[in-house]
């Protein structure tokens, strides 16, 4: 048999199409964006996170279009990126300016300020919510009116308050190295293709932008043996970073006079420490402490989490352990790539099969000959 | 007041505040778009606080508008899709860069609506302090 090179399909795609909008509208019944936004949060912060594009209502609109899937959302969110002009970079953002919704530490009890739970899922009992199914909007706003009720008898602070770092305390006191701001130009991953070895900066920005169950399995499998880093989260906070940027041509010596404000972000961050053996001066061994970093757009603490522990894993290279590769990290967490490239195997391959079953035959007839 | 405070109090605060100042100038003046409001991004550079280097978090949608105002040009950039908004800033940055004496009488407007929002910030972290530990320490 030849090859079977083909063509066509057009009118059968047309109709895979429509078929595909027939099933999501066959049910009569429309989710808005407003209500995506509104109830779907954390799915919303998952896909900008992925798709490394802060937008809440296009990554709600994603959503929509995507059906509920994540890959397809952040691959339409990542295609709409690819159309805009990128206009300005930000001023450099410190985590010290964030409005804390949220601020816990697994490594001390009383830090600065006070662990600060937020709205969180950690402590609710994971059973079905059966009244769910048959929630009001008349109950609903009962409730947030009792709610807002009991808030009104709270005492008022006057100014906001801004959280330090728990590791600055720790720095003080110098049980962790210091390090001066290196404002070496950040590499940008988007602009330039990745060699290895990786400076950090692209590192940080391969792992954040991760596909959150890749960035979170491969940082369970340093915990597990398949890596050295076992952390103690030693800050974890959520909340809004304002940003600021510099006018485009105006002289920006009095940065701070001249640059704009353009609003805030949320986003996660994580500190994780990390022991470490380093060998002192008289060569004994030393038991010190590292930092290993996670961000990440929204509120998603547990790809935070994972990405510091993974960020740790590749500041130290290991050849016996993949999570310490940044070749096997870096270039297998991305959505986008590593989603395309599984889906990709379900499209036509007629031309490279048929080649393939081509070479078994003739090693096949080749054998039956040589026995005959 | 500078571009820096006088933004986040027109983005921060009620958008009625911006909307009313942008009315005054266009209402006096001749403004010419420049750019009309567009969406772009803009990179955000963050600092890493284990290494203290820098990196890029990702981008942000933002909406972007120039207008021109007595040869000054006026810039208004906002994260999200928000044309209306933009132009509003564009305005008022030209109108403070032509020195117009609108802009005078808008202070005590601007100083009243960051008390506004301080005061609704404080309250929204009062609120979150509820949900803060009081650890006990117990008797073994």
């Amino acid at each position: 048999m030849g090859y079977v090179a083909v063509k066509g399909g057009t009118k059968a795609i047309e109709a895979s199409k429509k078929r595909l909008k027939y099933e999501r509208l066959k049910d009569g019944e429309i989710i808005e964006i407003k209500t995506i936004l509104s109830s779907m949060k954390a799915l919303v912060d998952q896909v900008m996170s992925e798709a490394s594009f802060y937008s809440p209502f296009l990554a709600a609109l994603a959503i929509k279009q995507a059906e509920g899937s994540m890959e397809e959302a952040v691959f339409l969110m990542r295609a709409h990126r690819s159309t805009l002009p990128r206009l300005y970079y930000s001023q450099t953002v410190e985590t010290e300016s964030m409005f804390v919704k949220r601020r816990i530490s697994a490594s001390f009890k009383d830090i600065p300020g006070g662990q600060m739970l937020g709205a969180t899922y950690d402590y609710t009992h994971r059973l079905l919510d059966f009244e769910l199914a048959k929630e009001n909007t008349v109950d609903n706003h009962q409730w947030l009116q009792a709610y807002k009720q009991e808030l009104q008898d709270v005492s008022r602070e006057d100014d906001i308050q801004y959280f330090p770092k728990v590791v600055d305390y720790l720095r003080e006191e110098g049980l962790f190295e210091e390090y001066e701001d290196d404002n070496t130009s950040p590499m940008d991953i988007t602009k330039e293709s990745i060699q290895f070895p990786t400076p950090r900066s692209a590192r940080l920005q391969t792992l954040t932008r991760g596909q959150t169950g890749a960035v979170t399995s491969l940082g369970y499998a340093s915990l597990r043996g398949y890596g050295q880093v076992h952390p103690t989260v030693g800050e974890v906070r959520v909340g809004d970073l304002p940003i600021y940027v510099d006018h485009p041509t105006e002289n920006n010596e009095n940065a701070e006079d001249n640059d704009f404000y353009i609003g805030e972000i949320t986003v996660s961050e994580v500190e994780s420490f990390v022991p470490v053996s380093i060998k002192n001066d008289r060569h004994d061994e030393e038991l010190e402490f590292e930092i290993g970093y996670g961000v990440c757009y929204g509120q998603n603490e547990t790809k935070a989490i994972a990405m510091s522990i993974l960020d740790q894993c590749l500041e130290h290279p290991e050849f016996d352990f993949p999570t310490h590769s940044e070749e096997f990290v870096l270039l297998h967490i991305d959505s986008v790539e590593s989603t395309g490239f599984i889906s990709h195997l379900k499209l036509p391959h007629y031309v490279t099969f048929q080649s393939k079953l081509d070479s078994i035959r003739q090693v096949k007839k080749g054998a039956t000959s040589n026995e005959s | 007041m500078n571009r820096r405070r006088r933004t986040k109090i027109l983005i921060d605060g009620d958008w009625c505040l911006a909307k009313g100042m942008a009315d005054e100038v266009t209402q006096r003046y001749n403004c010419q778009n420049i750019i009309a409001p567009r969406q772009g991004l803009t990179m955000v550079r963050m600092r890493e606080s284990a290494k203290k280097s820098l990196f890029y978090i990702g981008e942000v949608l933002v909406t972007e508008a120039k207008v021109e105002l007595n040869q000054c040009i006026g810039i208004g950039i906002v994260v999200g899709i928000h044309e209306e908004m933009a132009r509003q800033l564009a305005v008022i940055d030209a109108a403070y860069k032509a020195e117009l004496p609108e802009t005078k009488k808008w202070e005590d407007r601007l100083l009243k609506a960051e008390q506004l929002i301080k005061k609704e910030k404080s309250k929204q972290q009062t609120e979150l302090f509820e949900t803060t530990v009081n650890f006990e320490t117990m008797d073994v």
